[in-house]
């Protein structure tokens, strides 16, 4: 346990009081909405910057390059959503900026947070800023609590990794985040065990953990990927709510196009390790300039109807992340690809507007209406070169 | 939790009873009592047979002769076995032998089992891994008695031959201090530049303290004095808190055990004359005033903010430092017992759990019970051993690799925290079944033990009973043995709802 | 990190329903068999054991014959002669550029008994009867812990408590006391019975390990599925169940082997067991242990054996369970 000078507790009483008043009704009715759009706007300081991030591990059958290259900055306040298939580095890359990865991990790049490189950082001081500065919420609420301390127990335990304060009131900070997260009853859940909590509850729980010490930067990971659809929503709306309470920036990462669109300011769009596609939200989902994007958009089912009522899935499966393939990683799936995607990789191309994409092909998007239609089934009809046989070749 | 503990309860004695039916059934159907009466000359066979027939009720059904012996148990009576003798003295006198050995094997397997698993697990992969992996494996195969029989004839014997001339050779000295620094750099650095230099540092110490002592002839006349008490004293209280609440000299916990240290320094005098010839109880009583008191320097040294780790490091500060001091004790009366007159020298004995008729001190007896129970302990232990390694290693793995792991260290908690506070509290709940279903194994493997060093205790029982066909004697030895695994399996289904709460409160 | 998600029922199929492909994407080209195998492979011990294990078996098979194989090495375990040297072994391990004697087998590798016998012979006649053993005791105990447990995992209601009760009822018997009740009942039968007594009394560990997995399993999706179709119990039990315990399964019989050897020497040790003039590594030892100051080899011999057999066995199925469960050993990545 690092000693830290005690932590002045009446600030935080405060900035949490007040945050509480801020969201006073909203934290009385469960329903109440909070969109992106009541939230606090992003300020220009840049909380984390993470440069060209590489991740490898090694491996039997040779290294998994999980991440190849990722880059971007967080600003104070910003919600930026990393969006991408199962293996496409989202994780990997944000558990690296946490320090979380196993020892085999081979790291390279760097991670800003304020300008200090966390990578190059001693394991202490590495420490010091995990759970304090940068928090992180995780998938799977219903394992990510140990079943064998109370709630209170870890709640108050992150506050006295870091502070230097007498239990006593570690847990009434604990109890003030249980409250402000929504949980009834917040006295007498301090003792229960995570067994007695709802999955949707145990976000919360895990929500608070993560607020607790007013954290800069929460990296959210697929938090609501394991719960109901009806609790999601709650729980998207409160991590908004939150983040405004205690003024922190989210790393949003997830599969879920659909979480993204109320959630995040900005979107960056990953495939087998590199981001492909990076912009404002509504950049990457009016105007996407990378196929793999608009495949993405094409497969959400929309209530409204899509022309032909029907769903346009992406085919194939993503690449071995061992040996992929030659040019472009995508170019396998892509109704799009010709033969210079199959040579070359495209580098992150600068579209205008902050808006950037990784494709050769990026001007013939911006060309048609709607650029899911390439993933149609009768895409052949779609202007293209490439043989939409191609799109079986992942099979 | 008190009405689960009784259903448990319920539940157990009806299994012991149809345990204790199924048992007395296969062991009435052993041998055949009457075959030894049935050779002899014609004119006893008769008069013999009818004795031992009226005697074990022969005439009678299994089933009969089971209720039979089930009324009498029930009021305490275990009855006579064949040749008549009362099955309740036997069980008197080789109860208490097998109980000392199954004790302190049993204690021994699983402080070291677990330590080793654990450390094993946290060091996964590595040379020390490796080799207690190889090493649990190769105890698992080893043949109990085979073991026994070769620690008898070398280990003793070696061991008493070299205490007439208790120095080491050189080679002994090298071999032993390079042991010492592999274990120790093994089992604390990860980092490959720090773990030579704790090699180093350790083998070379490790050589000068043994060169010392041989030369100065501590071996034939042990103790540790006062000095050396003070300095593993203090050296205990760091380490214990470093384990309790990390290494740092300033803060609260670590004042608390390294004044528990000191006060049990002072002990070490005030209480001189109390400890000469002490019994049993004083000794309980003054561990348990120990106790109290370090409770005390912990609470006043803690303050509020650390009182939850302060409590902890001085009251296993003051146990330690009393353990030590106790260890003092046993050694200064060392030279004392190996020269007393029914011992001469002998003092790894390999026959019967305690010299027969022998008078000492409280500390000399100790050291003989110690010299009798050292080699059967370290053989039943060597195999007890490997499997609470393996498992306590495989399940550290497991938890190791939970969610909440990862949760805690997103805490930013310590190292030490994540794995005192979340690892090890979760890896330790499936060890408590494994203890119950150990301690099953460990009574099979006493029986082997106490008949290669010739104890006459519960082992005898069982044999005797199977050899003769007599199943008094084979109830007695199951009714503690049983009853034990029955109170094992319960203690660890307690254990295991209380360690984990998803039982307990559902 | 890539842990496959659970989809929430209704969740659109946005590119999450990727996810199972992409579970499989490095491994695609693989079955189940082949994947187990190629860890069992991986897996140094286990490898080691295996040779080790059949340098054992097949020595003991062949040098003096077993049943219809015919054996190469000219002298009998029960025929006795004149003690020569001292009955001193004559098997040379050190070679002779090494400053030793010479590779060799010599007259008696293994040296003689007080009466003479060929302790190689002896010891090879030993280890196969001690195989016999482990080998019977370990297919009855495990066939009958399968079904039990099987039975008492996949059941509700009174099959499951009768079942139980059962098992709890043996395992407040120490394998050994139950075992050496058994075999000194047994021990004059001969090996074969002998055999399957030990294995009726020992299968309790199997039984709850079985049951353990059967009970995690018959919550899973397919076994819902075929129950809603109508499946009976003893189909699944046998279609659905087994087969995915089998890894269990087969590591269990490894280990139940290990241990019957080790259990056979024990019972040997206190007289029971295997009767001369039969003979067994366990009884070589109990028989010669008084040997041990003067004619240490008699103690030695059938000792290595039986550390032997248990030690690669045990390698064999720790390689086994890391080849079917390799959760044990995996680091998280």
């Amino acid at each position: 346990m690092t000693i830290n000078p005690p932590l002045d507790t009446s600030g935080t009483l405060n900035t949490a009081s007040a945050a509480r008043d801020a969201v006073g009704e909203a934290a009385e009715e469960v329903h109440t909405a909070y969109s992106l759009a009541d939230a606090k706007p992003p300020l220009d300081e840049e909380i984390l910057k993470v440069e060209n991030l590489t991740v490898e591990f090694p491996t039997d059958d040779g290294a998994v390059q999980a991440v190849r290259g990722v880059s971007y900055t967080l600003h104070a306040r910003e919600v930026l959503g990393i969006v991408g298939e199962s293996g496409s580095g989202k994780s990997v890359s944000s558990m690296a900026v946490m320090g979380l990865l196993p020892k085999s991990a081979r790291i390279r790049g760097s991670v800003l947070y304020r300008g200090e490189d966390l990578l190059r950082m001693r394991p202490g001081q590495q420490r010091a800023l995990r759970g304090e500065k940068i928090a992180m919420i995780f998938q799977d609420p219903m394992t990510s609590l140990n079943p064998v301390h109370t709630v209170g127990d870890q709640l108050a335990e992150a506050v006295l990794a870091h502070h230097l304060v007498p239990r006593r009131e570690a847990l009434a900070r604990a109890k003030e985040m249980l409250d402000l997260v929504g949980i009834p009853q917040p006295d007498k859940r301090l003792r229960a065990y995570p067994h007695e909590f709802s999955g949707g509850m145990r976000q919360r729980v895990m929500i608070a953990m993560a607020i607790i010490n007013n954290p800069d930067v929460i990296i959210a990971d697929e938090p609501t990927t394991a719960l109901d659809v009806t609790v999601q929503a709650q729980i998207l709306e409160k991590l908004l709510e939150v983040k405004d309470a205690v003024n922190a920036a989210i790393l949003m990462i997830t599969h879920d196009l659909g979480v993204i669109a109320g959630m995040a300011h900005k979107t960056l769009v990953m495939y087998a390790g590199k981001p492909v596609e990076i912009g404002h939200t509504d950049q990457v989902f009016y105007e996407p300039r990378m196929p793999y994007t608009a495949g993405l958009l094409g497969s959400i089912p929309s209530l409204e109807g899509d022309a032909q009522g029907r769903l346009r899935p992406i085919t194939g499966t993503p690449p071995s992340l061992i040996s992929l393939p030659s040019g472009c990683p995508f170019q396998p799936r892509c109704p799009l690809a010709t033969d210079v995607c199959r040579q070359t990789e495209p580098p992150l191309g600068d579209i205008g507007d902050g808006h950037w994409a990784a494709c050769h092909h990026s001007e013939k998007l911006a060309e048609v209406e709607d650029p899911t239609a390439f993933f149609h089934p009768d895409a052949q009809t779609a202007p293209s070169e490439g043989t939409g046989t191609d799109s079986e070749e992942g099979r | 939790m008190l009405v689960f503990i009784a259903r448990r309860l319920f539940v157990s004695l009806w299994v012991f009873l149809a345990a204790t039916a199924v048992m007395f059934i296969l062991a009435a159907n052993a041998n055949d009592p009457l075959e030894e009466a049935r050779q002899l000359p014609d004119n006893e066979r008769e008069a013999a047979l009818a004795t031992i027939t009226e005697r074990m009720n022969l005439d009678k059904p299994v089933l009969i002769r089971y209720l039979l012996w089930l009324g009498s148990a029930i009021t305490g009576d275990l009855g006579v076995n064949r040749q008549g003798q009362d099955v309740n003295a036997m069980l008197g006198t080789a109860f208490p032998a097998t109980l000392q050995l199954l004790a302190a094997a049993t204690v021994l397997a699983i402080v070291f089992g677990i330590a080793i698993g654990v450390i094993s697990a946290l060091r996964q992969y590595s040379a020390f891994d490796q080799s207690v992996t190889f090493v649990a494996f190769v105890c698992f195969s080893l043949p109990l008695f085979w073991v026994g029989t070769l620690l008898k004839q070398y280990i003793a014997v070696d061991i008493n031959d070299w205490l007439r001339d208790p120095t080491l050779s050189l080679v002994m000295v090298v071999a032993l201090s390079l042991l010492a620094g592999a274990v120790c750099s093994g089992v604390l650095v990860v980092d490959r530049r720090t773990r030579w230099t704790v090699f180093g540092v350790t083998a070379g110490a490790m050589a000068v303290l043994l060169l010392v002592l041989s030369a100065t002839g501590w071996f034939a006349d042990p103790g540790l004095g006062p000095v050396v008490v003070a300095l593993t004293a203090f050296a205990g209280a760091v380490a214990i808190t470093t384990l309790v609440s990390g290494l740092d000299f300033t803060s609260a916990p670590m004042r608390a055990a390294l004044v528990s240290a000191g006060v049990g320094v002072v002990c070490y005098f005030a209480f001189g004359p109390v400890l000469n010839d002490p019994n049993l109880l004083t000794l309980l009583l003054l561990a348990l005033l120990t106790a109290a008191v370090c409770a005390g320097i912990g609470w006043f040294f803690g303050g509020e903010l650390f009182r939850r780790q302060a409590i902890p490091a001085a009251v296993l500060t003051g146990l330690f430092t009393a353990a030590v001091i106790f260890v003092d004790r046993v050694l200064q009366a060392f030279a004392g017992y190996a020269a007393h007159s029914r011992i001469r020298g002998r003092v790894i004995s390999t026959i019967g759990p305690s010299t027969p008729n022998f008078e000492g001190t409280f500390w000399q007896h100790s050291l003989d019970s110690a010299g009798h129970l050292l080699l059967p302990t370290l053989a039943l232990v060597l195999v007890s051993l490997a499997s609470y390694t393996r498992y306590t290693r495989a399940s550290m793995l497991e938890v190791m690799n939970q969610d909440y792991v990862r949760t805690a260290r997103a805490k930013g908690l310590t190292e030490r925290a994540v794995i005192t506070r979340h690892a090890l509290r979760n890896g330790m709940i499936p060890i408590t079944t494994l203890t119950a279903y150990d301690i099953g194994t460990l009574i099979g493997g006493a029986v082997i033990t106490e008949r290669v060093f010739g104890w006459k205790a519960m082992g005898t029982l069982l044999q005797d009973g199977i050899e003769q066909g007599d199943p008094m004697p084979i109830m007695a030895f199951f009714l503690v043995a049983g009853g034990a695994i029955v109170i094992f399996n319960m203690v660890a289904d307690i254990a295991y709802a209380f360690l984990d709460p998803r039982i307990r409160l559902s | 990190m890539r842990k496959k998600s659970a989809q929430p029922a209704g969740t659109p199929p946005t590119p999450g329903s990727a996810d199972d492909a992409a579970q499989g994407m490095n491994v695609a080209s693989r079955t189940q068999f082949q994947l187990v195998r190629a860890r069992f492979f991986r897996h140094r011990g286990a490898l080691v054991g295996m040779a080790l294990f059949g340098f054992i078996l097949t020595l003991a098979a062949t040098s003096i014959g077993w049943g219809p194989i015919p054996g190469w090495w000219d002298k009998s375990p029960t025929a006795t002669g004149v003690v020569l040297e001292g009955g001193r072994p004559t098997l040379g391990v050190w070679p002779t550029f090494l400053g030793g004697g010479g590779v060799s087998w010599g007259e008696h590798p293994f040296g003689q008994d007080d009466i003479g016998r060929d302790y190689f012979a002896v010891v090879m006649r030993g280890t196969q009867v001690s195989l016999t053993v482990a080998f019977l005791v370990g297919t009855v105990a495990t066939v009958i812990g399968t079904v039990i447990g099987a039975c008492a995992g996949y059941f509700r209601g009174w099959a499951e408590a009768v079942l139980m009760r059962v098992t709890d009822v043996m395992i407040t018997i120490p394998t050994l006391v139950i075992a050496a009740v058994v075999a000194a009942m047994a021990g004059r039968q001969g090996i074969v019975v002998l055999g399957i007594m030990l294995g009726l009394v020992t299968w309790t560990q199997t039984a709850r390990l079985v049951r353990g997995e059967v009970l995690s399993l018959r919550e899973k999706e397919f076994v819902e599925a075929a129950r809603s179709v109508g499946t009976s119990a003893k189909r699944i039990i046998f279609r659905h169940l087994v087969p995915n315990v089998v890894g269990i399964i087969i590591v269990s019989v490894t280990l139940a082997i290990a241990a019957a050897v080790l259990l056979e020497t024990g019972l040997s040790f206190l007289g029971i067991g295997v009767q001369p003039p039969d003979t067994s590594l366990g009884r070589l030892i109990t028989d010669y242990q008084t040997a041990m100051m003067t004619r240490a080899w008699l103690f030695y011999w059938p000792g290595l054996f039986i550390i032997g057999i248990a030690l690669s066995v045990n390698f064999i199925g720790d390689g086994l369970r890391d080849a079917f469960d390799p959760r044990q050993n995996r680091v998280r990545d």
